[in-house]
């Protein structure tokens, strides 16, 4: 029992840190706190599903293209709405979550609602450790959240859209002297952020069905690693996904299942009283910002 | 052959008038010096000529506030570029080092680097990189470190050679000696001179003082509350009794 809470508990925080990802990386970046990421997450389940059971897509294009259509939609959402208000913290926040209030809203509207909406497994069954078992489905998400990360770290290093990246997040006018717009960046900021949201809804939904809730369930938790890791920071957010999936993880197990949100909720409350800027974030940047 | 005239700017931040029909010329090749104490507009004249305030400008003007108005020409190689985006301005060679040495303190030395060589190909990144360790000797030990932990001097090599990999025709340096002890300024003004010297790169810089500049400068501008006061060659301003109470200090 516990050997199989250790293991689940890895996979939720793997779980976690995905959600997390794209939020902290486009928050990084271009400090614009993204809320409509939940929207984002749920919508690129939704356009999978449309793309395989309307257009009858392999799956592997419907894949690409919930990612592709993501880092659109991300884009869109920059120079459409975000642009306007940027720099502006409360603006930029209701801008976003308002727009993400739409997005999932407008999905319950036209019915995508009921259990026909679910995204495939990758491959079927699973693997035994001892007594464990465990599915494809569960490493996959682990395999991939650790794949992500490593990536991201190189990419973040190595190349000059990584670099370029790291340079506005530090100082945006001196990164201006060398050619760096901020504006390009920010936009490609949301690209990458929202493609991340939909690498983890193609690995994560087929878990269980694509609703709308989920969408607001993943803005949460993706709010509460990052809120207690300190936004911006990866090392925190690492940090914070397996503390968060951990605790959920034990709650789900030996409490009752339905607490794991109140885990995240609990957890914002917590480090915002005693540590606001989060376990790794930088204090100076969160007030500037909240 | 001109490379750059300044003609007539007036840059408003609100209702102060930062920089005051301020007008300016220099050739291909020069090193030109702008002076003046705290609050003259040196940063303001640097910050237009790289475009930096323009892009202000635009950025406030989405939000809504038009709190900065510029007026007047600047005329790089025969052509208006007032307009241009200050990326563009970079394409065309115009690259600022801004004041107080800016770096990125969290990523590395060569990170930085690498960081402004963000238009330039690869290949040109590499060899400019080993071209600015051969200027700043100091930097290459230091190549791994994070820019955040450089001594103020450090920094300030670092912050020009990062305007070297930008590939500058005209290099805006904004008060490049700033905190730096007596020896440290007379290491970069020499680094300056071979700049000039190695790639015939137009330089204008920006300073309080001028005793560690006028001797080095083809040109000198003394600039007061926004305005052109006095301009000459290095030697006649070093000759003025004016420029000589109030910018040799003590
Ligand atoms: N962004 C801004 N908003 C409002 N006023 C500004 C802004 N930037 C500069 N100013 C004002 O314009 C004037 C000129 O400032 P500037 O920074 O150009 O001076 P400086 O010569 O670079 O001074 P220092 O030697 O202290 O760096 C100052 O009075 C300053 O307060
Ligand atoms: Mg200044």
């Amino acid at each position: 029992m516990l050997i199989g809470t250790l293991v689940y508990g890895f996979v939720n925080s793997a779980i976690l840190a995905l959600v997390a990802m794209g939020f902290n990386l486009t928050f990084g970046i271009s400090g614009v706190a993204n809320f409509a990421y939940g929207a984002v997450y749920i919508f690129s389940g939704f356009f999978a599903w449309i793309l395989l059971n309307s257009a009858g897509l392999p799956y592997i294009v419907c894949v690409i293209g919930a990612i592709v259509g993501a880092g659109i939609l991300g884009i869109l959402m920059y120079y459409t709405v975000i642009l306007r208000v940027k720099g502006i913290a409360l603006s930029e926040v209701m801008a976003t979550f308002g727009l993400g209030l739409a997005i999932m809203e407008l999905f319950r509207y036209f019915d995508f609602v009921g259990f026909r909406y679910t995204l495939p497994i990758f491959f079927d069954g699973s693997l035994s450790m001892g007594e464990v078992y465990i599915d494809y489905q569960r490493l996959i998400i682990a395999l991939i959240a650790i794949a992500l990360t490593t990536f991201l770290y190189f990419f973040t290093r190595y190349t000059k859209i990584g670099l370029a990246f790291r340079a506005i997040a530090q100082d945006e006018r001196t990164a201006l002297t060398f050619g760096i717009e901020s504006d390009r960046i920010g936009a490609l900021s949301m690209a990458f952020g929202s493609a991340l949201a939909a690498v983890a809804a193609i690995v994560i939904l087929p878990l269980g069905t694509i609703a709308v809730e989920g969408g607001y369930e993943v803005l949460i938790n993706a709010l509460a690693v990052c809120i207690v890791g300190g936004l911006g920071s990866t090392v925190g957010i690492l940090v914070a996904s397996v503390l968060i999936g951990y605790a959920q993880t034990f709650t789900a197990n030996y409490l009752e299942p339905h607490w794991m949100i109140l885990v995240s909720l609990i957890a914002i409350a917590v480090i915002l009283t005693i540590k606001p800027s989060g376990l790794f974030g930088k204090q100076k940047e969160l007030e500037e910002r909240v | 052959m001109q490379m750059l005239k300044v003609e007539n700017l007036m840059v408003f931040f609100e209702n102060a008038l930062a920089l005051n029909d301020f007008s300016m010329e220099l050739d291909e090749g020069q090193i030109v010096g702008v002076i003046g104490s705290n609050s003259a507009g040196k940063t303001t004249l640097m910050n237009t000529l790289s475009g930096l305030i323009l892009d202000m400008r635009i950025k406030e003007k989405r939000r809504g506030g038009e709190r900065i108005t510029i007026y007047g020409k600047i005329i790089y190689r025969g052509e208006d570029i007032s307009n241009v985006p200050p990326s563009e301005r970079v394409k065309k060679g115009i690259v600022l080092c801004r004041e107080r040495h800016p770096v990125f303190g969290e990523s590395s030395v060569v990170e930085n680097l690498r960081i402004a060589g963000y238009l330039k190909s690869r290949g040109h990144i590499r060899k400019t990189i080993e071209y600015v360790f051969e200027v700043f000797p100091g930097l290459k030990r230091l190549r791994g470190r994070k820019a955040g932990f450089l001594s103020g001097g450090e920094q300030q090599m670092l912050a020009i050679g990062m305007a070297l990999v930008a590939e500058p025709s005209l290099l805006l340096l904004d008060e490049p000696l700033l905190g730096l002890s007596p020896m440290m300024q007379n290491m970069l003004v020499e680094s300056i001179k071979r700049l000039k010297s190695d790639s015939g790169m137009t330089v204008v810089l920006s300073e309080q003082f001028a005793r560690p500049v006028l001797p080095m400068i083809d040109h000198g501008y003394i600039i007061e509350n926004g305005m052109l006061t006095l301009s000459g060659t290095g030697q006649e301003l070093m000759d003025n009794p004016e420029v000589k109470a109030a910018y040799f200090g003590v």
